[in-house]
């Protein structure tokens, strides 16, 4: 758990964070979205102190971390930046090594977290090893650099705007990623963007920064329909509001039970606009729906799409 | 490659055909008469005249046919045309030499100096196209180290003049190699750490280039002059130290050698990427060890590149510290000027010529080197 | 007995192995300057020195005047052969007739040395090293030229063109005094001008008549004179200042090393001009070392062995 408490960063003179409370619960992926410069940045790089606050405290895990040595903390979480941030000397298993090694763990032990990782993140062990980030496209390297960031295993990833650099494809196939890594490993995620696409995607909360203030904190549900001021209305953005409704929601909090309708069914974990992505493409207006395990679970109409 | 072999290999014929291959003078002062090729080659043993021969028809062999095997063959053929044509000038020097009186001199002309500096030009660009044409520095030069060691040179004014400053020119050299040496180390513990700071605080970046560019700037004899005044102050309270001799000497070259280091030194850690650094202090990695193991080790190459410029440049200086005492192969240079002997004069500058040459490939290995191990990432 | 611990013996044998001792003289640093017969003077006292039981270090070949003026004054260098007439320019009396006196001028450099710097000037060598002109041999025959009288004529008479260095010309020391002494001037078209001051080039040109010049600038114990068959024209009047090579010792190294003078002064005395030419003439002409011309001609005279 990370606790900011009534936290404020100056630096000459200028405010980039102003009394800012929030807390992460273990677990959960918060998404830090605002403007350039509007101090999501700062916000998380004062967690692994590589700012410090003005005043206020930050607690990790209870305890203070102002009084714990920046790279002990550093250790202990992993940190992910556009672009990977790979140590361009080094190969890929020497970059991802790097916690590992600090921390003083044996050979042979590293190799095979390497492996581990280097599978997690869907990249060819045998090929890409031994290979100088400079010879990998983009989303390899910022695979390698997400594989880094959990080299040693840590309970909390910090990242910030890791996607920014890539193409839309790509962009999409690493989102997912990290929402498989996280329900595999369980990791507290802190992820910052200014992309309200991505933060809708991924987020369990999202925290809206503004000019240094936390303007709203909340599920994406709730952002979207309960904007609190104009300035989050405007971020979330007017157009499209429905579809981004949709995309948020499961088609499994809306199935009719029990009703039968031939067709191969869809999910139930499916969102409600891939649901009405399906049903134009089929023209049907209501599709059979089964459970992750296949059993059949009942139908939904395009009606249940307008809401409860 | 016919582009450049061509011209150069005419060049050369012109040089043998057309400049004087030889000067002989009744003695050491005097410039002597010119001697042209054909006659040096017929006072010389046939002997050679069919070794030049042969060397010539390897080294063009390329030309015709062309490959890897006729390449090296056509380093060979430089190596032997050069060293036939250094016998060559010798024996015709002998024979000169058993005619005239003892204070006879014979020496090269410029016909043979062109004509082998154009040899060396042909092979250089031969080598260019080879794997490892840093070796082709071995059979280029070995036939001519092989003539020297066996004294078939000996007739040679340039090689009498050896003979008589024998232990001069050792002394000389050594003494030329330690003020490059003693130069090179100061500066690197100076300019690297004044580096390091001028290229994160940029108030001090600001300062010192600007004074670093002036010192650049100062013709060095006018630096050994301005020195001798401090120093010779600083000497009456610190033994040893004199306004002087090899103090000024280290101390002009160190403050000469200051620039290329702090500037390379800033351009390697500049050319550090932002995100790397905070990668790394991101990871958990200390200042210390994020500055040896990210910034130092990227920033190599370019301070290895640095080093190669300061060395050059170092080797060249030291030849002009003679002037203030502090010997080196620039005695021997300066020496030949006072006394007009011209050879002497060569028999100091050739060395330092090759110093400088080998100090350049030297710091070029060590770079490319460098930048292998880095992964070719720099 | 209490007071001979280990460590007061550890402190005696440390302060007596640290103490200087007086009876070891350190060497003797003999310097000279860049040329020939600097060198060649240098080397004769570093021989007969060491033959002389002082122990020395060789400083030869150290840079110019100036620079070996400075060594000698800071300790950088005890001895170094220095020429009486240079007395002039050390002292600024450039204009003081003294200089041109054999003993006078060597007298009163002596004198101001020894007050001033604590400089002892030993008995010099009777070889009178200063400007002169040299004509080439063919045109002193010719003409029947042998002093500088002769060459005034010869100069009026517009037959000579002579190659020299800037400093020679203009120097008032130099030819400007030849011209007032012997009552010649010589046009600008019986001149060639090189920018440095190196005999070598001039009386090599003067030889091979290069741009037609047949008189060079020489200083008097070169040793191409001869080898480069060139007459030096007598200085009868006396125009120019005295230079004759004497060994510049400090005072504190003759006071360590009392046998100095005595040692020198009978190889000095035997360097009379000519065989300072013959001298010069083996090295930069024949082109032998130095060392060993040295040697030779002391054995030779008996002052080595």
């Amino acid at each position: 758990m990370i606790t900011l408490d009534h936290v404020t960063r100056r630096y000459q003179g200028f405010s980039a964070l102003e009394d800012v409370t929030l807390t992460v619960a273990d677990g959960e992926i918060l998404v830090l979205i605002g403007a350039s410069g509007s101090g999501k940045s700062t916000l998380l790089q004062l967690i692994n102190r590589l700012q410090d606050p003005s005043s206020g405290t930050v607690r990790v895990d209870g305890e203070d971390i102002a009084g714990i040595a920046p790279e002990q903390l550093r250790r202990r979480m992993g940190y992910v930046i556009q672009g990977g941030g790979l140590f361009p000397h080094w190969t890929v298993a020497r970059n991802i090594a790097t916690v590992p090694r600090l921390l003083g763990w044996d050979r042979a032990r590293i190799d095979a977290r390497v492996t581990e990782l280097l599978d997690l993140l869907r990249l060819d062990a045998t090929r890409l090893r031994n290979a100088y980030p400079h010879m990998l496209s983009g989303g390899q390297q910022q695979r390698v650099g997400v594989a880094r960031a959990l080299a040693a295993g840590p309970s909390i990833l910090l990242m910030d705007e890791p996607f920014g650099a890539l193409d839309p494809v790509t962009r999409a196939e690493l989102q997912a990623e990290i929402r498989r890594i996280h329900t595999e490993t369980g990791c507290t995620i802190v992820f910052v963007t200014h992309d309200m696409d991505e933060a809708l995607g991924l987020a369990t909360r999202i925290a809206v920064i503004d000019r240094g203030r936390l303007v709203q904190l909340g599920t994406p549900l709730e952002l979207l329909t309960r904007p609190a001021t104009d300035q989050v209305a405007h971020f979330i953005g007017t157009t499209d509001r429905g579809l981004k409704l949709l995309a948020v929601q499961r088609v499994g909090d809306r199935v009719r039970p029990g009703e039968t309708t031939p067709g191969e069914p869809v999910s139930a974990e499916i969102s409600l606009s891939s649901a009405l992505s399906a049903m134009v493409t089929r023209s049907q207006d209501r599709l059979p729906v089964s459970d992750p395990a296949g059993a059949p679970l009942g139908t939904i109409h395009l009606a249940d799409l307008l809401g409860p | 490659m016919r582009r450049v072999q061509i011209p150069l290999l005419a060049v050369a014929a012109a040089a043998l055909g057309l400049l004087p291959f030889l000067r002989h003078a009744r003695n050491r002062l005097l410039s002597g008469q010119p001697i042209d090729s054909y006659v040096s080659f017929g006072l010389a043993s046939p002997l050679w005249t069919v070794g030049f021969a042969l060397g010539l028809g390897l080294l063009v062999l390329p030309l015709f046919r062309p490959g890897a095997l006729t390449r090296w063959t056509s380093l060979l053929g430089a190596g032997i045309a050069l060293a036939a044509a250094a016998a060559i000038g010798a024996n015709a020097a002998a024979h000169l030499a058993a005619a005239g009186s003892p204070a006879a001199r014979t020496s090269l002309g410029s016909g043979a100096w062109l004509f082998a500096a154009t040899l060396l030009l042909l092979a250089s660009d031969t080598a260019r196209r080879l794997r490892f044409g840093l070796a082709g520095l071995v059979p280029v030069f070995a036939p001519l180290a092989l003539l020297l060691a066996l004294g078939t040179l000996a007739p040679l004014s340039l090689l009498r003049e050896y003979a008589v400053q024998h232990d001069a020119f050792r002394a000389a050299f050594g003494q030329h190699v330690a003020l490059v040496l003693g130069a090179l180390g100061p500066a690197l513990l100076i300019g690297v750490p004044l580096g390091v700071a001028a290229q994160r605080w940029a108030a001090l970046r600001r300062v010192a280039f600007p004074v670093l560019n002036l010192i650049q700037t100062i013709p060095s004899i006018a630096l050994f002059g301005l020195l001798i005044g401090p120093l010779a102050w600083l000497g009456t309270m610190i033994p040893g130290v004199s306004g002087i001799g090899t103090v000024p000497a280290i101390l002009a070259l160190v403050l000469y050698s200051l620039l290329p280091i702090v500037r390379n030194t800033v351009e390697g850690l500049d050319g550090v990427p932002r995100g790397v650094r905070t990668a790394a202090r991101a990871m958990g990695m200390s200042p210390a060890q994020t500055f040896l193991q990210v910034d130092a080790t990227l920033a190599l190459p370019v301070l290895l590149s640095g080093l190669r410029v300061t060395a050059v440049q170092a080797v060249g200086l030291a030849a002009v510290s003679a002037l203030i005492g502090a010997g080196g192969l620039g005695a021997i240079i300066f020496q030949g000027l006072f006394a007009n002997a011209l050879d002497l004069v060569i028999l100091g500058a050739l060395p330092v010529i090759a110093l400088a040459v080998a100090a350049d490939l030297v710091f070029r290995l060590l770079t490319a080197w460098s930048r292998a191990a880095l992964g070719g990432a720099v | 007995m209490a007071f001979l611990t280990r460590r007061t013996v550890l402190g005696a044998a440390t302060a007596a192995a640290l103490a200087p001792r007086a009876d070891a003289a350190a060497p003797v640093k003999v310097g000279s300057k860049l040329d020939t017969e600097a060198a060649l003077l240098g080397t004769i006292v570093l021989q007969v020195l060491k033959a002389g039981g002082i122990p020395t270090e060789s400083r030869l070949r150290l840079g110019p005047t100036k620079i070996l003026r400075a060594a000698i004054l800071s300790g950088d260098v005890d001895l170094y052969p220095e020429y009486t007439g240079n007395g002039a320019f050390f002292f600024n009396q450039e204009s003081n007739p003294v200089w041109k006196n054999v003993t006078q001028g060597y007298d009163l450099v002596r004198r101001l040395d020894a007050d001033a710097n604590r400089l002892a000037w030993l008995p010099p060598a009777p070889a009178n090293n200063t400007w002169g002109i040299a004509v080439n041999g063919d045109a002193a025959t010719r003409e029947k030229l042998s002093s500088m009288e002769d060459f005034a004529r010869w100069a009026k008479a517009g037959g000579a063109k002579l190659v020299a260095s800037a400093e020679f010309v203009e120097s008032p020391a130099a030819l400007p005094a030849f011209q007032a002494a012997y009552g010649f001037k010589l046009a600008a078209d019986q001149l060639v001008i090189l920018a440095g001051g190196d005999t070598a080039a001039t009386e090599r040109a003067a030889a091979e008549g290069i741009s037609g010049v047949n008189a060079a600038m020489a200083y008097g114990t070169d040793g191409a004179i001869a080898a480069l068959d060139l007459r030096l024209m007598d200085d009868i009047k006396h125009a120019q200042m005295v230079y004759e090579p004497s060994p510049v010792v400090r005072q504190a190294a003759l006071d360590a090393n009392p046998s100095i003078p005595g040692l020198l002064a009978p190889a000095f005395a035997a360097l009379d001009g000519a065989t300072l030419r013959t001298l010069n003439g083996r090295i930069a002409v024949d082109g032998q070392d130095v060392a060993a011309v040295a040697s030779a001609w002391l054995k030779e005279k008996g002052l080595l062995k």
